[in-house]
């Protein structure tokens, strides 16, 4: 055996057939030569001969011909043909995900959807109602405010502030999880005793009245219902400010509890009126 | 080609983290304009009806007999008199008959009678238990109690024992009325005179006005409620009154009862309560971005002063036998020497 002595995993190879051409030359013509390589060769080529009867039927079921290929080959291209798009697409993402800065970017992507999404649909604090003059649309009917002499100190009524209007689309969609959250939510607000119960009777009748309003009320008393809503609102939006700033001042909670009171009687006042109609179906 | 791919990708989250945010702030900053509703939803639709001549019917009742009625359209009066006989007389509208709902127990005559409309269907108008027509009138015992629901009426009545009343649409008019009134108009005016009884009104977007009221017997109550109406009161006898308002005025003219409870309240509207000067009660007022004057000596005791422009006052006139309540958030509150 000398250096140009072949190992017997290309012995091996040479007997499968799985050489290149020029190393098969080569094989061959040294083995012809060579008494410890020929050795070896017959060695296993006699391995060969016993094992390969052996698993011959094997061999043959296993290794699959041309045309099968073929056969499976056309099948596959069929199957790929009918899958359904987000199967495709679910293959590409998954293809597409394996990459980490391609994962990392879409997750980012994903986050930056979300947030984008609750910011659109939040609603804004200082959301106003585009009332002309409300000064003037809401004023005392009969009592003129010059009849009745002021005192030294002068009051400054300040710019009126309209809660959003409830007749507004956002509101009707309003769940009644919504409700008991926006209740939830108001008490961690930090209300007074007493006013979470107004605040969760005014929920559930807003809530009621907002889907009876549009068959209940004509036009022209909607008009009045919405105009005395924004008052009562924007009375208690004032004054809870005022009780917010100073949680001892009993005559803002008076003030604040009575048009709370005033808000549930202009909602029953629509409630009663549903009452009335189907009555008189 | 996975560079390229790669720089792709980054650069289309990069543009899409900056223009998601500017999107939704170019959108909050579009005017946020809610004028009130334009093409708003039609309330109950009046019915054709097209009826024809005059028809008039009487029942004989007992004297403390309930009339019960539903009146879809027109001008209904109400006339107590001293009969025991019911007459309706409808002008240019429904025929009607009289149901017999309850005999009473005491007469054998009808003590519960319904008065219905026998329209055919399609002819005079929809097929309903309802009354209409220009001038429906009814005569009915003094002692009688009408119970009436109503579309769009203007209600007047007259001199019976009592009145429950309930329409959509309509002034109602309401005069000696011996023991109570429950009255509701969806939109229309209440005027109630020389009246006695518990009184509640109530009306979403008219005014009420009373003159003369008072109880019948010991612990008949005066409430009233408005909307967007005023409410005026004058010569009030009830020692338990109770007045709101949301976007009108109150006017009370009249005495202070001993003993009485006067709560008179609004949201945007002024109270003025015009009052003897010898009347004795506990005043208290509470008052938002108002004010508070009185023009007769009120003993102020206590005063809030916090910091804001809600105010709390409580003060005596004379001894303090009645206990007189005033808020108002937007509004004066003014009381006067009668």
């Amino acid at each position: 055996m000398n250096a140009d002595c072949f190992d017997i995993g290309t012995i091996q190879a040479f007997l499968d057939g799985e050489l290149a051409h020029d190393e098969m030359s080569r094989v061959s013509s040294h083995s012809a030569v060579c008494d410890a390589c020929a050795m070896m060769l017959a060695e296993a080529e006699a391995e060969s001969a016993v094992i390969f009867p052996a698993l011959e039927r094997e061999f043959n079921t296993l290794v699959p011909t041309q045309r099968l290929w073929n056969k499976i080959n056309d099948s596959i291209a069929v199957e790929r043909d009918n899958l359904p798009l987000w199967h495709k697409a679910w293959a590409f993402l998954t293809v597409a995900l394996i990459n980490p800065s391609i994962a990392v970017a879409a997750s980012v992507l994903i986050i930056a959807g979300v947030v984008a999404a609750v910011w659109m649909n939040r609603t804004p604090a200082n959301d106003t109602v585009a009332v002309a003059n409300p000064a003037k649309t809401i004023s005392a009917p009969v009592v003129n405010s010059q009849t009745i002499q002021t005192t030294g100190e002068e009051t400054k009524t300040p710019a009126t502030k309209f809660e959003q209007a409830a007749y507004r689309p956002d509101n009707r969609r309003m769940t009644v999880a919504a409700v008991y959250r926006t209740s939830a939510n108001a008490n961690s607000d930090g209300y007074m005793p007493g006013e979470e119960s107004y605040v969760k009777t005014i929920s559930s009748l807003s809530k009621s009245v907002d889907e009876q309003k549009d068959n209940v009320m004509r036009p022209s008393e909607r008009i009045a219902y919405e105009r005395d809503m924004a008052v009562v609102n924007d009375a208690i939006a004032k004054v809870r400010t005022e009780v917010k700033k100073n949680p001892k001042n009993q005559s803002a909670k008076e003030v604040l509890y009575s048009s709370y009171q005033n808000k549930i009687d202009l909602l029953n006042s629509v409630s009663q009126k549903e009452e009335l109609m189907a009555s008189l179906k | 080609m996975n560079s390229i791919f790669g720089k792709t990708i980054l650069s289309v989250l990069a543009v899409s983290l900056f223009a998601a945010p500017l999107i939704a702030f170019s959108q909050t900053l579009k005017p946020e304009a809610h004028p009130l509703p334009v093409a708003l939803p039609r309330g109950p639709a009046k019915p054709a009806m097209v009826g024809g001549g005059a028809s008039e019917k009487s029942i004989s009742v007992d004297r403390n007999v309930t009339i019960s009625l539903c009146v879809t359209q027109g001008n209904l009066k109400v006339n107590g008199w001293n009969r025991g006989e019911v007459r309706v007389f409808v002008k240019d509208g429904v025929k009607f008959g009289f149901n017999v709902l309850q005999k009473s127990l005491h007469s054998e005559s009808p003590g519960w009678i319904k008065i219905v409309g026998r329209a055919a269907k399609g002819k005079y108008g929809p097929q309903s238990d309802c009354i209409w027509g220009d001038e429906i009138e009814i005569d009915a015992p003094l002692g009688s109690t009408v119970s009436m629901t109503g579309t769009e009426t203007t209600t007047t009545i007259d001199s019976v024992k009592k009145v429950e009343i309930k329409t959509l649409g309509g002034g109602i008019s309401l005069r000696n009325i011996a023991n109570g009134i429950n009255a509701a108009a969806g939109q229309g005016d209440i005027s109630v005179d020389e009246s006695q009884g518990t009184v509640v009104l109530d009306t979403t977007t008219g005014n009420i006005v009373v003159f003369e009221a008072g109880p019948s017997e010991i612990g008949n109550f005066f409430k009233a409620r408005t909307n967007s109406g005023t409410v005026s009161l004058q010569g009030l006898q009830h020692r338990q009154i109770d007045v709101s308002s949301t976007s009108g005025s109150v006017i009370y003219d009249g005495e202070i009862l001993s003993g009485g409870t006067y709560n008179l309240n609004t949201v945007k509207g002024s109270i003025k309560m015009t009052i003897p000067a010898n009347s004795s009660c506990q005043v208290i007022a509470f008052y938002g971005y108002g004010n508070f004057n009185s023009e007769l000596p009120l003993k102020i005791e206590t005063e809030d002063k916090y910091e804001g422009p809600t105010r709390r006052i409580v003060g005596k006139l004379g001894t303090g036998g009645a206990t007189v309540k005033l808020t108002s958030n937007n509004g004066s509150i003014l009381i006067k020497k009668r």
